[in-house]
């Protein structure tokens, strides 16, 4: 099998400058053919600058990126036909109805005979298909989205963060079309900022930070080979417990809700800590012993939070 | 150039704003109300008439009838103030701009002149008048002109100099019928314009132009598209503004083929600079605040409203250069004085200034971002 064949997006030290602001900084990576690929990084990291030049939508400052085969700098014309994009924050038409705006981009590409009312049907727009677009909610414009991404039965979609924004309900919606997607063995290249999307839909996970990629890899695997450490949280501490957890050298983070979490090496120091809390006479209401999750590998990788909110982690340090 | 593309931006275009009622009502309505308004103005400019305030103090057969004479030009309406009053104040307290004072004798002395030919004999018609008043002395340039018809009259001789008109144009024309042309060229140029900065500008702004950018739809497919949609638009205003003109003011305009080529080149010239503009100007309020620097000077410069030989002339030579002033005239030759050889002229220089700035239109326009 050549290279060509393997991958659908080959980025080789890919670089893009905004006077002195460096927003992508020499990176590279592929991308397979089939594979949902997630760039996950906080805002600001990169992401939108990496994707749109990848989609043809902003030129590089330097480095190589080919996608089909095609650089895309030289061959956007050959390229448009074959990709579809859902971009960060896309908009459409406010008094075109749901069928109709796909009618309209339908009609932008070559020789292609869309099935409208099954891409309606795929994205769960089927009853607001005569609905115009001011009156959609966030969810059903972000899988309008999709769906038009989908119209040119594109090799490539990319998805430039498909949830920001919308409320859990509405992301888990987006999601299940996502999964869809995957079924249909499409290659989906995916920004996001949450980690719980990443898990769940990407194959491969490139965690970008300041324009630079960090770690590439499986979900699983970046955890695997990040997880050198474990997490324990002790529930509905008393006040003395974390004075002993914090006697005995480790670093506890306590939260309002009376919980602590300390990172340590292995199951020796559980014991420890759990002798060492007992011997003091402190006590807790429940123990839990975990390997970390994405969003902590991201923490401990970049020593920044993926996004604000009670899900941002266990507090940066 | 690709039709299916140009078909599918028209659709959205048409239904986008037909669904906007608003939008609709002011492209349509905003240049038939004011053919309406000026029309109604100017309306049979030739028979306009005044008020005109009559005091005699005569009072007698001969001075009525100067009164009457004065009436029957047509141009006044003839009110009588009572002899008995301070006519200065009078014309105060009522606020007239012109009071005519007949004096006493007039009919003795004009008795006196006519048959006995004395040179002594001549009575002085006083105006008491308003200077700031606007319409004051055109009132008194005709007054003028009857008293000097009625001297030339007595003398018995004919008149030495006399005076001919000769219209340069086939036939004669009323002032609606030289605004019309002038409103509909001013139309067209403010609904490309205003109308290509605003819809591209929003679209920009919502990220629908950098989605368009990943398919496979190109620059000249997109202006082309607005062109299109501007010049349906542009049409149906046009003939709005006719049937309005033919039914309210039974104007009488050439519509022949020159009509649809102007308002094509109009259409041209200002959606390309539109694009231009669209390109340099970020915001859609700037871009709109634009868009008015470029309208407000062509609307008032070049000759829409009124003709430039009433500017300075160095306005005038302003006029020249700006691209709206080749669309009024060029419109004005094609329907008021049926001048194909003027038309051909005038549709040459916009032709050419068009063409330059569709040219730079496509150029400005992006669809990548940096």
């Amino acid at each position: 099998m050549t290279i060509e064949a393997e991958y659908a997006i080959e980025v080789e030290k890919l670089t893009k400058r905004y006077g002195d602001l460096l927003a992508v900084n020499d990176i590279s990576f592929n991308v397979r053919k089939g594979e949902v690929f997630a760039l996950l990084g906080p805002n600001g990291a990169g992401k939108t600058t990496t994707v749109e030049i990848i989609d043809t939508i902003r030129t590089p400052t330097s480095g190589k990126v080919r996608l089909l085969g095609m650089d895309v700098t030289k061959k956007k014309h050959d390229i448009v036909p074959r990709i579809g994009v859902l971009p960060q924050g896309f908009s459409s038409f406010d008094r075109i109805t749901v069928r109709s705006t796909m009618q309209y981009y339908s009609r932008l590409f070559c020789c292609i005979d869309p099935d409208i009312d099954g891409l309606i049907e795929l994205v769960n727009l089927k009853d607001k298909a005569e609905v115009q677009y001011k009156n959609l909610s966030g969810g059903l414009r972000q899988r309008l989205g999709i769906a038009i991404a989908l119209v040119n039965d594109p090799e490539v979609v990319f998805l430039d963060e498909p949830t920001t924004g919308l409320d859990p309900r509405a992301r888990r919606e987006v999601w299940e079309v996502l999964l869809g997607l995957k079924k249909k063995g499409k290659t989906v290249f995916l920004t996001t900022h949450y980690m719980e999307e990443a898990e769940l839909l990407a194959d491969t996970v490139a965690i970008v930070s300041k324009g630079k990629i960090i770690a590439t890899g499986s979900p699983v695997e970046l955890i695997e080979s990040n997880s050198n450490y474990l997490i324990v949280t002790l529930q509905s501490v008393d006040e003395k417990t974390l004075a002993v957890v914090r006697k005995m050298g480790f670093e506890p983070v306590s939260d309002p809700h009376e919980n602590i979490r300390v990172r340590v090496e292995g199951t020796d120091d559980v014991r420890k800590i759990l002798n060492g809390v007992e011997d003091a006479g402190a006590s807790f209401l429940s123990l839990d012993v975990r390997k970390p999750n994405l969003e902590e590998v991201f923490l401990k990788l970049t020593g920044e939070a993926l996004h604000e909110g009670p899900t941002g982690g266990m507090g940066a340090k | 150039m690709n039709l299916r593309v140009i078909g599918a931006n028209l659709v959205v275009s048409i239904k986008s704003f037909y669904r906007e009622k608003t939008a609709m009502f002011f492209t349509f309505a905003f240049p038939i109300i004011l053919i309406l308004v000026f029309g109604t103005i100017f309306k049979d400019q030739e028979n306009i008439s005044f008020n005109l305030y009559v005091q005699d103090l005569d009072h007698t057969e001969t001075s009525a009838e100067i009164a009457k004479t004065l009436g029957s030009t047509g141009k006044f309406k003839i009110t009588q103030v009572n002899p008995a009053v301070d006519a200065t104040q009078y014309a105060r307290n009522h606020r007239l701009n012109l009071v005519l004072i007949i004096p006493q004798g007039y009919e003795r002395s004009y008795i006196q002149n006519l048959q006995y030919d004395d040179p002594n004999a001549f009575v002085t018609i006083t105006y008491i008048y308003d200077p700031s008043s606007a319409s004051v002395n055109t009132k008194m340039e005709i007054l003028n002109a009857v008293f000097a018809k009625l001297n030339q009259g007595l003398t018995g001789k004919p008149p030495f100099i006399r005076t001919a008109v000769t219209s340069i144009l086939t036939r004669k024309y009323r002032f609606i019928e030289f605004f019309i042309p002038g409103i509909i060229a001013m139309a067209v140029m403010t609904a490309s314009l205003a109308g290509t900065v605003n819809v591209n500008t929003e679209l920009r702004q919502k990220g629908i132009i950098r989605k368009l950018s990943t398919t496979p739809i190109t620059r000249t497919d997109w202006i082309l598209s607005n062109i299109v949609y501007q010049f349906i638009l542009a049409v149906i205003s046009t003939a709005a503004m006719l049937l309005v003109s033919y039914a309210v003011f039974k104007v009488n305009l050439e519509i022949n083929a020159w009509l649809p080529l102007f308002i094509l080149l109009d259409v041209f010239a200002f959606v390309g600079i539109g694009m231009i503009l669209t390109r340099f100007v970020q915001e859609a309020q700037s871009a709109a605040a634009a868009a008015n620097a470029i309208m407000f000077p062509m609307m008032f410069l070049s000759g829409s409203f009124f003709p430039i030989e009433m500017m300075p002339s160095f306005l005038q030579t302003f006029a020249r250069v700006l691209p709206l002033y080749y669309v009024n005239e060029g419109l004005r030759a094609s329907m008021v004085s049926a001048d194909n050889l003027a038309a051909l002229e005038y549709s040459g220089v916009i032709g050419a200034f068009a063409t330059v700035v569709f040219i730079l239109g496509i150029m400005a326009t992006k669809w990548e971002e940096d």
